[in-house]
């Protein structure tokens, strides 16, 4: 599957990239595709781009703020999860994800 | 003088001091309206209240605050020289009286206790620490003295009898404050009697009395009525410390009361253990009757950051908090308790948890004094170049400053204040105490005495100087050493005879000419000739300087050189004598800048030559005290600045970002540019970039913690940021941590927990790790307990070189479980910090 994520979090210091790399990696475990967009301190990186989004089966938002350009995911199906939820219980959002698609 | 026309001299000022025209200024004020026959008033053109000059009371009375207008209007015999004099005093010495108090005293209030306290569920009282440090204590509660409302006799029988009582009673009051006076004191403590001196003396005062009695009240009830006539006066005022001065009035009412009733003393609260005294308010002279065995915090009520018992209790290292709200009511007789006039708060009761944070607390202070002496030594530059930087100070309040902000010594300890405010010379023991003091203070580090300073602007009452109308180019400074050799000699010996208790120098004001060296140095020969043959030690090779004030100097510097030891330039005199223009006069002041091209080509002239011939040069006037100088301070290539001791923590932190080179080089293109406003811009461009401070240093990281909660884990983070000097305020770095962990626990499983927070209480971007040897609740998502804290703090606003994407890499690496397995098995500070720079690269 093809899943594309936002992490973001209130510091933007430590767990936007900390959700990022947990993501990632339970999903490459799982045999997903995924890119992960952070909107953190340093802005944001790894920019999910409109083709990105658009061939995406499904949206991640792991955020405990506002999702900045939100408007770019019109159309997609979007999860989204306090940002904690993709520490504790990652492997959840994707099964959660296999039962919606 | 026409006749027929009564003629007067009048001017306007504005009130430059902070706390306004308080008492002691305004008893310096009045001293030198009495030196003449002119009757002196003033007129305070925001209120309209008008008050006779002469008096203390009157003048304190006119609410004269920060930035008010004045006329001051003098009429008689000698007006024009009194307006000279009292010109001169008011724009160029009172500035000086006022208390550089402020920089402890406006320390933030706190309004909540740290969260381990808090942890600990003990109510504690708040307050403004006013002087820092712990104390603890018994309560003991002390009231305070209250005039008596009305008098058992309330009236006279003879006015001539009562007036009389009234007048011995003064006399023995003033008589026992003049006693005090001569007996060892710190100068804190006799600015304090000086003021009720002033006050017993006070013309208004006495005016008064005579009027309550003339009108056939007692001597008792004249008293009480002016006390009350006063106290109301004062306690109307619109400023704090006038207001308290009420408190002053009073404690004299009560003396006088004292002596008219036969002299009973009142009760004295007798200490017998470690005590904390609690009260609304304390005068000077109950703090004053405390046993300072056992005196080792106060708590008030009420009272300002400049109250004299505030004052005095600085000095003295007492920890004191005032506006305690209902501390008599919260505090019992007799409980212990910790003052904590650090953070400002009274802790009511020591439970065990309190004993803990408590002992915890003094081995963070005492590592924290540790790396401060550690770091204290000449500053260096980004280059490598190394600058000293030293406090100007004058008296017992700034050499603590000066210790407290790391001064690598004192660049310039002014002696002028000892001789003023007194009517007659000070002893050589009382001068030798101040000097003592200051070379214990320093502990080795040199301290730079700049022998009298005095002149027409400053009243000595028992110099008799002549009042002249153009004081700054007359008889000042050095030049009345030859007709005061008593007092001078008295100086050089007390200086001398506390040279062997510490590196102390001697500097000279006002230098023009070779000659008056060689009679300052022959008077330092006189005074060594004296205490050897009475057998006294003294510094044989102590240093020997002068002041560089006068142009005149410049143009015989080789000669200078052959016969001193060091220089040290004030460019406040300097300037005003290099361009012919008044200081103290709005109108031309501007002209005299000390960043004028000439100006700054002039001092590169002076340090050159000073250099070339091996010697010492250092700056103390207000141009060192100015941050944004400091390229052009490094440009000179002084051995030292001197400044207030408040701004040497930003000047040094400012100085090891700059570049010598640099510096030399803006110099050169600031002598080249035409007017000062180009070497304004010149300077705005040549501040320093912000380097960064590595992310991590081996006292960061704390391995084997013996933390037992989260909230003991998070204080015992703060507090290796403030022992190695990257915060200086820990409540709101610990603020900003607990900010982010209750949005929710940090606590990210594995036994990992990252509490971290963007604030501007830190000086730089910093990762803090910490490894408890017990693991504790963290409130983690796996639920499972904590053993490894990643702490990561980030500045905010972000310096230039700021660690984002360090920051992102570790909260990233957070989540490899090989990484933490790694970070989890170092045995040293050393192995974590090289596996972090590794692994964050």
């Amino acid at each position: 599957m093809k899943i594309v994520a936002v992490t973001a979090c209130p510091t933007g210091i430590a767990h936007t990239y900390m959700a990022a790399a947990r993501l990632e990696k339970v999903a490459k475990n799982l045999g997903h595709e995924i890119k992960v967009e952070t909107q953190g301190a340093m802005g944001i990186e790894n920019n999910l781009t409109e083709s990105d989004i658009r061939q995406a089966h499904i949206a991640i938002f792991a955020v405990d703020i506002e999702v900045e350009g939100r408007e770019r995911f019109n159309g997609v199906k979007v999860i989204q999860v306090p940002l904690q939820e993709a520490l504790k219980n990652p492997e959840g959002i994707f099964a959660k994800i296999q039962r919606s698609v | 003088m026409t006749h027929g026309t009564s003629t007067s001299e009048q001017f306007v000022f504005s009130c430059s001091l902070s706390s306004g025209l308080h008492a002691r200024p305004a008893s310096h004020l009045a001293e030198v309206a009495n030196e003449f026959v002119s009757q002196c008033a003033l007129t305070n053109l925001r209120n309209g209240l008008f008050a006779n000059l002469k008096s203390v009371l009157a003048v304190i009375a006119a609410d004269v605050r920060h930035g008010d207008q004045c006329v001051i209007r003098i009429q008689g015999p000698d007006e024009q020289s009194a307006r000279t004099t009292l010109r001169r005093f008011v724009e160029e010495a009172l500035p000086e009286y006022d208390t550089p108090l402020a920089a402890t005293g406006t320390v933030a209030r706190n309004t909540t206790p740290p969260r381990v306290l808090q942890a600990a569920a003990v109510g504690c009282s708040f307050g403004l620490p006013v002087s820092r440090g712990i104390a603890q204590g018994r309560v003991v509660i002390m009231n305070d003295p209250v005039l008596p409302s009305v008098s058992s006799a309330p009236t006279g029988a003879d006015p001539q009898l009562e007036l009389q009582l009234i007048k011995d009673a003064i006399a023995s009051v003033h008589k026992r404050i003049q006693e005090k006076l001569n007996q060892p004191i710190s100068p804190s403590g006799a600015a304090v009697l000086q003021a009720e001196l002033a006050m017993v003396r006070d013309v208004f005062l006495a005016e008064k009395l005579t009027e309550q009695v003339a009108q056939g009240k007692s001597a008792d009830q004249a008293v009480l009525e002016t006390g009350e006539f006063f106290t109301g006066l004062l306690r109307h005022s619109e400023s704090e410390s006038i207001r308290e001065r009420a408190s002053d009035i009073e404690e004299i009412c009560l003396q006088l009361l004292d002596e008219i009733q036969g002299g009973v003393p009142r009760a004295v609260v007798e200490l017998r253990e470690p005590s904390v005294v609690v009260a609304e308010t304390l005068a000077p002279q109950q703090f004053l009757a405390l046993d300072r065995r056992w005196l080792k915090a106060l708590v008030l009520e009420y009272s300002t950051t400049t109250s004299h018992t505030v004052i005095m209790a600085r000095s003295q290292g007492i920890p004191a908090l005032v506006g305690v709200k209902n501390a008599r009511l919260v505090l019992l007789p007799g409980r212990e308790v910790v003052v904590d006039a650090n953070r400002g708060f009274v802790v009511p009761q020591l439970s065990s948890s309190v004993q803990r944070f408590y002992k915890r607390e003094q081995k963070t202070l005492e590592r924290r004094q540790e790396i401060l002496h550690r770091a204290a030594g000449p500053t260096t530059t980004a280059d490598g170049k190394t600058l000293e930087v030293a406090a100007n100070a004058s008296s017992s309040e700034d050499l603590v400053l000066a210790r407290e902000n790391g001064a690598d010594g004192i660049g310039l300890f002014r002696t002028e204040m000892l001789l003023l405010r007194r009517e007659d010379a000070p002893s050589e023991e009382e001068q030798f105490a101040i000097y003592a003091e200051a070379a214990r203070t320093s502990a080795g580090r040199p301290v730079i005495i700049r022998t009298f300073d005095i002149g027409g602007d400053k009243a000595v009452p028992y110099l008799n100087l002549p009042a002249e109308d153009n004081p700054f180019l007359g008889y000042r400074g050095v030049r009345i050493y030859a007709q005061h050799q008593n007092l001078v000699q008295s100086q050089l010996r007390a200086i001398l005879r506390a040279s062997s208790l510490g590196d102390l120098q001697i500097m000279a004001p006002m230098i023009s000419s070779l000659e008056e060296v060689f009679q300052f140095k022959a008077g330092i020969s006189q005074a060594k000739r004296d205490l050897t043959l009475k057998g006294i030690a003294f510094n044989l090779n102590i240093r020997v300087g002068i002041m560089i004030e006068v142009p005149s100097v410049a143009f015989f510097l080789d000669q200078l050189c052959a016969e001193v030891d060091f220089f040290s330039i004030g460019t406040n005199d300097l300037s005003q004598y290099f361009f012919a223009a008044d200081r103290g006069n709005p109108k031309v002041a501007g002209l005299a800048s000390v960043r004028h091209p000439a100006f700054l080509s002039f001092l590169k002239e002076i340090v050159t030559q000073i250099h070339e011939a091996g010697k010492w040069v250092g700056m103390c006037g207000e141009m060192a005290a100015n941050i944004q100088h400091l390229p052009l301070l490094l440009g000179l290539g002084l051995n030292e600045i001197s400044l207030p001791a408040a701004e040497i923590p930003d000047i040094r932190e400012k100085i090891s970002r700059l570049r010598v080179a640099d510096c030399e080089e803006t110099l050169s293109r600031a002598i080249a540019c035409r007017r000062t406003k180009e070497v304004d811009d010149l300077l705005e461009s040549a501040q320093p970039s912000q380097t960064a401070q590595p992310l991590l240093s081996d006292q960061l990281v704390l391995l084997g913690s013996t933390s037992q909660s989260k909230e003991e884990v998070i204080q015992e983070i703060v507090d290796a940021f403030y022992i190695v000097g990257r915060t200086d305020d820990r409540h709101r770095l610990e603020e900003a941590l607990w900010t982010r962990e209750d949005l929710y626990s940090t606590g990210l499983g594995y036994g990992f927990a990252t509490p971290h927070c963007k604030t501007d209480a830190v000086s730089t971007d910093s990762i803090c790790v910490l490894k408890l040897n017990q693991p504790i609740n963290w409130g983690s998502v796996d639920s499972e307990p904590v053993r490894m804290i990643v702490s990561i703090v980030m500045r905010e606003p972000q310096n230039s070189g700021s660690h984002l994407q360090v920051f992102s890499t570790l909260a990233r690496q957070l989540m490899n479980e090989e990484f933490r397995d790694r970070l989890f098995r170092v045995e040293t500070a050393r192995e974590a910090v090289t596996l972090l720079a590794q692994q964050l690269g």
